[in-house]
């Protein structure tokens, strides 16, 4: 019954075609998945409530943000970056790439206004330096804090639950459809061994399977809420 | 001649303590059956994805067709298409490997990447639809199907290509009797034809006679 | 498109932030009044998708890729309502998660690409699927065109609003020798940076996102869309045909124009200054640009450690600290130098 073609082997020299964006995302959304991951990482050695550290982290970045004073911002960095001297080298890495990424990208970005206005040097450092002291907060608030954990504590201070509740489900629906998106990209990966012409059509297909899929699944679990007893009363949640 | 070699591979995720797979060996000689049987998390993801090409060991090395598959060897654009159209691979859940909106297209898509002409194209979607009795759908959106003709929807995708080496995952799972049936014949005559399967499955009786070798992973 | 913390100053996040609830309060009230009840943990799903359609890596010519914010997409999909908060729970997860957009530039993202993009590309893609010929029965082809020029509107407009809030910064905040404390670049530079790349280039890719992927479901499952649930609530309530995203436009259109001068008005209220030094400014320089006579007073220690209030007791601390920060960036730079790459790689990679 296999055509005769199935029944040999092709002699198949492959094209030049240099178009990267499938494996580009799925080392995007690897990233993204990663790092949601990687929260667990050094929660367990310090116990400060997740909440609290939500806050600090907020008023930090208003304190670091408002402030003009130089000494204060000094002090800021003195203590995070003495505070990062304290972790294993694995992790640094990972604490400071983002960071130092967006630092880069604010100074590359001021380089004009320097040169046109040089007197306005020490304002612009000070814009980068801030940049990196905020993204560096944001990032070891991540590394130290399980969502799950702010979730809760937001639920304990009578944040609406439909909004707690929207925030959880995100957060679950980022990982399934993510890793969706992942495996359909690396699929059409496989099967992408020439000339790809129709790039878009593709793309239209990968993300419009996942939202097909994602409305699914979400009448799937609102079955599930009802089998377990929901009644449509999203504020008790 | 073996057509695949696993060499001492080890395999840990993310620096984990436990190596997923530790000093694994394995050879595949072309044109045999292989069938892999393992427990879940015994790894035999992890050694479908070494030898997909999607992650790397270690220690050890993967020979493939006389070369050895690197990181850096797949980086290169050619070898790395070259290798993904001489492999197969049937992913065990069908839904991730359909994201064209007509069986036809999604049937079609290799033969098209391959610059084959519009009429040797449409000669091979039209043997596949009619092997795998897909006639029916061909309109169809693939995502609509049911569970068992996504799958013949996928592995259509597959044999599209004409891989010399298929690899397939859990292919017998949420098929009914009759769709596993055609399916153990299908495999048969493609090994009859010469080419190279590789195959994790757990109902394997069907396929006795024609595997030449299992290989349990613990 | 993702304002990052500290281009523009506080008072204009402030500011920004206010705008956005009345917009939360509309949308969160029009999506309890549209959505079936079984459909509202769909925002979930509309947020995930908005969070990883930023993610996506959208080929341009030569191998290059550009991202998509995706707000009209999320509209069409979603409706704008809904679209409106899931875009904004997304941006808020990849600011306080990911770093990626500032926190307390939280809510002039949101104005942006949660606001402004999502109600301005539906609306358009409305009022052109009017224009092609009416209600909802006309073709597929049609609705995409319409939905291209929508999407690329709204980014587009989303754009100058970025660039509008850039804009005023160095206008309105700045220290007593006229230099910007912020975003250096005022409004005669910040809008042709920002429009004009997103005009040539971004705009082609939101619309390009827009349209493939929208396509794609119109074909496969086109009860999903939210002109089908529109649709079915019409065909339930023929009485709110009309006009029920009017008041938004208005809405839309007055905070357009009264954004600019709202911040005018807070920024010199909020003062980023101290009392002596406005008093400075009179004999620094004129308040709008830079002059000659900021330049003059410019390149002293003054500059470096304004701070003069604390004299030297400043400058031993700033010293002090300068000294911390020495020894502590050594430290990392060596434990980063004794992990080799594959370790690096490791722990970024999957």
């Amino acid at each position: 019954m296999l055509p005769e073609w199935m029944k040999q082997t092709d002699n198949y020299v492959p094209p030049k075609d240099g178009g990267t964006f499938a494996i580009k995302t799925i080392k995007t959304i690897g990233n993204i998945m990663s790092r949601l991951k990687v929260q667990a990482g050094h929660e367990k050695k310090r116990h400060i409530p997740a909440l609290v550290k939500l806050i600090g982290l907020f008023v930090m970045i208003v304190i670091a943000s408002a402030c003009q004073n130089r000494i204060v911002i000094l002090g800021i960095a003195a203590v995070i970056l003495a505070y990062l001297c304290t972790w294993p080298a694995k992790d640094l890495w990972g604490v400071l790439k983002p960071p130092l990424a967006a630092s880069t990208l604010a100074f590359v970005l001021f380089v004009p206004a320097m040169i046109m206005n040089p007197a306005g040097i020490p304002n612009n450092l000070i814009v980068v330096a801030k940049v990196f002291l905020c993204v560096t907060m944001v990032t070891l608030f991540n590394h130290t804090t399980q969502w799950n954990h702010v979730t809760l504590a937001l639920r304990r201070i009578h944040v609406p639950g439909i909004f707690v509740f929207t925030l959880d489900i995100t957060l679950k629906y980022i990982v399934l459809l993510g890793n969706l998106i992942q495996d359909l990209l690396t699929s059409m990966q496989f099967r992408a061994v020439g000339k790809h012409d129709k790039k878009y059509s593709s793309i239209g297909g990968v993300m419009g399977v996942t939202f097909i899929r994602g409305t699914e699944m979400n009448e799937q679990m609102y079955e599930a809420m009802r089998c377990r007893g929901f009644t449509d009363d999203y504020k008790g949640l | 001649m073996n057509l695949i070699e696993l060499n001492n591979i080890t395999f840990r995720y993310n620096n984990d303590e436990t190596p997923v797979l530790e000093d694994f060996s394995m050879s595949v000689v072309r044109g045999s059956c292989v069938i892999v049987e393992g427990d879940n998390g015994s790894g035999k993801t992890t050694l479908f994805r070494i030898l997909t090409g999607l992650s790397f060991p270690e220690k050890g090395s993967y020979i493939f067709d006389g070369a050895e598959i690197t990181k850096n060897y797949l980086k290169d654009n050619e070898m790395s298409k070259l290798f993904h159209k001489k492999i197969g691979f049937l992913f065990q859940s069908p839904d991730v490997m359909l994201f064209n909106p007509r069986v036809y297209d999604e049937i079609a898509f290799g033969p098209r990447q391959m610059g084959l002409s519009d009429q040797e194209v449409e000669a091979r979607v039209e043997d596949c639809l009619e092997i795998f009795g897909l006639r029916e759908l061909t309109d169809k959106a693939p995502y609509h199907l049911s569970g068992g003709q996504k799958k013949k929807v996928a592995l259509a995708s597959v044999m599209s290509l004409n891989p010399d080496v298929l690899i397939l995952d859990e292919p017998y799972a949420g098929l009914d009797k009759k769709t596993q049936n055609w399916l153990t014949q299908f495999l048969k005559e493609l090994k009859a034809a010469g080419k190279t399967l590789l195959i994790a499955t757990h109902s394997s009786e069907g396929l006795i006679g024609t595997a030449d070798e299992m290989i349990e992973i613990e | 498109m993702h304002i990052p913390e500290n281009y523009l100053s506080p008072a204009t996040c402030g500011v920004m932030g206010a705008a956005m609830v009345p917009v939360w309060v509309h949308a969160v009230k029009k999506v309890n009044e549209e959505l079936p009840k079984e459909k509202i943990p769909l925002i979930g799903v509309g947020a995930a998708f908005s969070f990883l359609g930023m993610m996506f890596n959208v080929p341009l010519v030569g191998g290059t890729t550009g991202h998509a914010v995706g707000g009209t997409l999320i509209a069409l999909l979603f409706g704008p309502n809904a679209a409106c908060i899931a875009v904004s729970i997304a941006l808020l997860l990849q600011a306080v998660l990911f770093g990626d957009g500032g926190i307390l530039a939280f809510g002039a993202n949101c104005f942006n690409m949660a606001f402004v993009l999502p109600y301005v590309g539906y609306g358009f893609y409305r009022l052109f699927v009017k224009l092609f010929g009416g209600n909802e029965s006309i073709g597929t082809g049609k609705k995409l065109v319409a939905a291209a020029i929508g999407s690329y509107i709204g980014i587009n407009l989303a754009a100058l609003c970025a660039a509008i809030e850039f804009g005023v910064q160095p206008i309105l905040f700045h220290d007593a020798a006229g230099n910007a404390l912020y975003c250096p670049y005022d409004l005669s530079v910040a809008i042709p940076a920002m429009t004009i790349p997103h005009l040539a280039v971004a705009g082609v890719i939101e619309a390009i996102f827009t349209v493939v992927i929208y396509a794609f479901v119109m074909k496969t499952s086109p009860d999903l869309t939210y002109d089908a649930i529109r649709a079915e609530r019409l065909a339930d309530h023929p009485a709110e045909e009309k006009g029920s995203h009017v008041p938004v436009f208005a809405l839309i259109a007055v905070m357009i124009a009264a954004t600019p001068l709202g911040l005018l008005a807070t920024g010199t209220a909020w003062g980023e200054w101290g009392a002596e030094e406005i008093a400075e400014t009179s004999s620094g320089g004129a308040p709008l640009g830079y002059t000659p006579s900021g330049l003059e007073n410019g390149w002293s220690l003054d500059v470096l450690m304004p701070d003069y209030t604390m004299g030297g007791v400043g400058e031993v601390l700033a010293y002090i600290l300068s000294a911390v920060i020495g020894v502590a960036l050594l430290i990392i730079l060596f434990k980063l130098i004794s992990i080799p790459m594959k370790g690096r790689d490791t722990v970024n990679a999957s």
